[in-house]
């Protein structure tokens, strides 16, 4: 791309639980720690880009852009609030290469941070919102038996097994002991037995299988590649850029056991960047259940349909094999931090591209893909990072 | 005790469905611009925006798509239910719709499970749910 769009720096808190913020507070604390850690001032930002505040609530705050333009004392070319649920970062990153290819702006903030709401009546009927009233409410939907439908098609359709959505969360808990920050460090390793001897949620998923809910946030700096050579050592440039949607409410899916959405959405991030899976070196998939890496792993091209179990099972995920997958422990084992979940596994693809992994550096780490959904897997957002231009 | 779970409220577009269900008959909206059925009902058909709806009595034959048994963290009003199927449906007309699978153990649930459609009361409206077909 024209002006070589990157993420020039990338900041997350430390998820876990913060009661003496509000959402807004929670904000501010993402983005002074992040603007002082960069040595980036306000002033040298021209773009500003954030979801609502809590996402769930009954009035999400849709003015976001708005006030913190406000706070940072900031004026941009391009602002907006931005809302595809856990896509809305993938899209924020997105939006705003886009606009630095075409020369229109050359340092765009991208933030999120978010409060898990506790989960009394009042917000549980809120989050019902996510599901049709009439034809979809009226039987008791849940969020984790939602993305079971897919589960348990994929299961019927290829014969994929419980252990194997397990081998993803034992993974994920694998990578999260190199984590300083991962939420689920201190309870140490996991096995396929500790996570199906789990209570189970919704059939096929354990506990195990589920990720964590905490509280965080994080900002994401895009820039041009010139003004990031000035900010980091290695710039994670944006290379390729995927987006797709492929359904509202979840029963609307035009199939089960597959990811349309990681399908077509990689296939763009693919074309754009002119590479190919067999160039990706790390992989980071939103894992708000463990069947879905395994099932996007599929549909991204990392391995034939119906493979991914095989795939997940060899060991290629783990910390030293062949396709290093969610390496900061994913949301399973990283946390769940609430509304910027979606931003997590964005930051760690960039900081594997930079070299700035720490422990669980993957040494080659020349490309990143990282691919976010939200909603139902409703909306999906591609991206391939890499170390050159 | 009153049944705390959900009671769906009818849209203009779907009164006949609700209607329908109430005297016990599954109506699907069919587009009679391009000869196909749709779910779920909505102002115009999902292919071809037309209004030329109709609606149809299905067969109430259907077979489980997927499935997923909720054991944990039930939905607002299902908290006496646990554990409970939820499901969606392949219609024998070729539509979609979900449903829960009632008189059906959880662990009889499989995909492939030829089911057919029951009505069950719920407030003053009764709700379209699916169970095994006979012989099953
Ligand atoms: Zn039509």
């Amino acid at each position: 791309m024209r002006n070589s769009p990157a993420i020039a720096a990338a900041f997350e808190m430390t998820p876990g639980r913060y009661p003496e913020h509000t959402t807004l507070g929670l904000y501010r604390d993402v983005l002074s720690q992040a603007l002082r850690e960069w040595h980036v001032r306000p002033g040298q930002l021209d773009g500003l880009l954030i979801p609502p505040a809590d996402m769930a609530a009954d009035r999400p705050d849709v003015l976001m852009h708005e006030r913190f333009i406000d706070e940072l004392g900031i004026r941009s070319v391009l602002s907006e609030t931005m809302f595809a649920g856990g896509a809305s970062y993938a899209l924020m990153v997105q939006r705003a290469a886009l606009a630095i290819a075409d020369g229109r702006a050359e340092a765009v903030l991208c933030a999120g941070a978010g409060k898990f709401p506790k989960l009394d009546l009042d917000t549980r009927r809120s989050m019902s919102k996510i599901f049709q009233p009439q034809f979809e409410l009226p039987y008791g939907p849940t969020i984790p038996a939602m993305y079971a439908l897919l589960a348990t098609r994929h299961m019927a359709e290829y014969g994929t097994t419980a252990e194997q959505f397990a081998a993803v969360a034992v993974a994920a808990r694998r990578w999260a002991m190199r984590h300083p920050q991962a939420l689920m460090r201190p309870r140490g390793e996991i096995d396929v037995a500790a996570v199906l001897a789990s209570p189970m949620v919704a059939s096929p998923f354990h506990m195990l299988d589920c990720s964590v809910p905490c509280e965080g946030g994080g900002a994401i700096l895009v820039t041009s590649g010139e003004v990031a050579r000035r900010i980091c050592a290695q710039p994670a440039y944006v290379r390729g850029m995927g987006e797709f949607h492929s359904h509202g409410y979840q029963s609307q899916a035009d199939e089960f056991g597959v990811s349309i959405g990681a399908r077509e959405a990689g296939r763009q991030a693919f074309r754009t960047s002119g590479l190919t899976p067999g160039d990706i070196d790390v992989v980071e998939i939103y894992d708000a259940f463990s069947a879905m890496p395994l099932i996007c792993l599929e549909d991204l091209g990392f391995c034939g349909k119906g493979k991914g179990g095989a795939l997940v099972e060899s060991g290629a995920i783990l910390p030293g094999g062949e396709l290093p997958l969610n390496t900061y422990g994913g949301l399973m084992s990283f946390g769940h931090v609430g509304d910027a979940s979606g931003l997590s596994m964005i930051v760690e693809g960039a900081r594997q591209v930079m070299g700035v992994a720490g422990e669980r550096q993957v040494a080659s780490a020349a490309t990143a893909l990282v691919h976010c959904y939200g909603g139902m897997q409703a909306d999906h957002g591609t991206l391939i990072l890499a170390r050159e231009a | 005790m009153t049944d705390p779970r959900p009671v769906p409220v009818p849209a203009a577009s779907s009164a006949p469905y609700w209607e329908g269900a109430a005297q016990g008959r599954l109506l699907l909206p069919f587009c009679s611009d391009c000869a196909r059925h749709f779910f779920y009902p909505r102002a115009w058909c999902p292919v071809c925006m037309g209004r030329n709806l109709v609606w149809r009595e299905a067969s109430g034959r259907g077979t489980v798509h997927t499935f997923s048994v909720v054991h944990a963290a039930p939905a607002v009003g299902f908290e006496g239910q646990v554990p409970y199927v939820i499901a969606v449906i392949d219609l024998a007309e070729g539509p979609r719709m979900m449903a829960n699978l009632v008189n059906c153990a959880p662990e009889a649930a499989r995909v492939g499970l030829p089911v057919r459609v029951v009505f069950e009361q719920r407030g003053e409206m009764r709700v379209p749910q699916f169970t095994p077909a006979d012989g099953y």
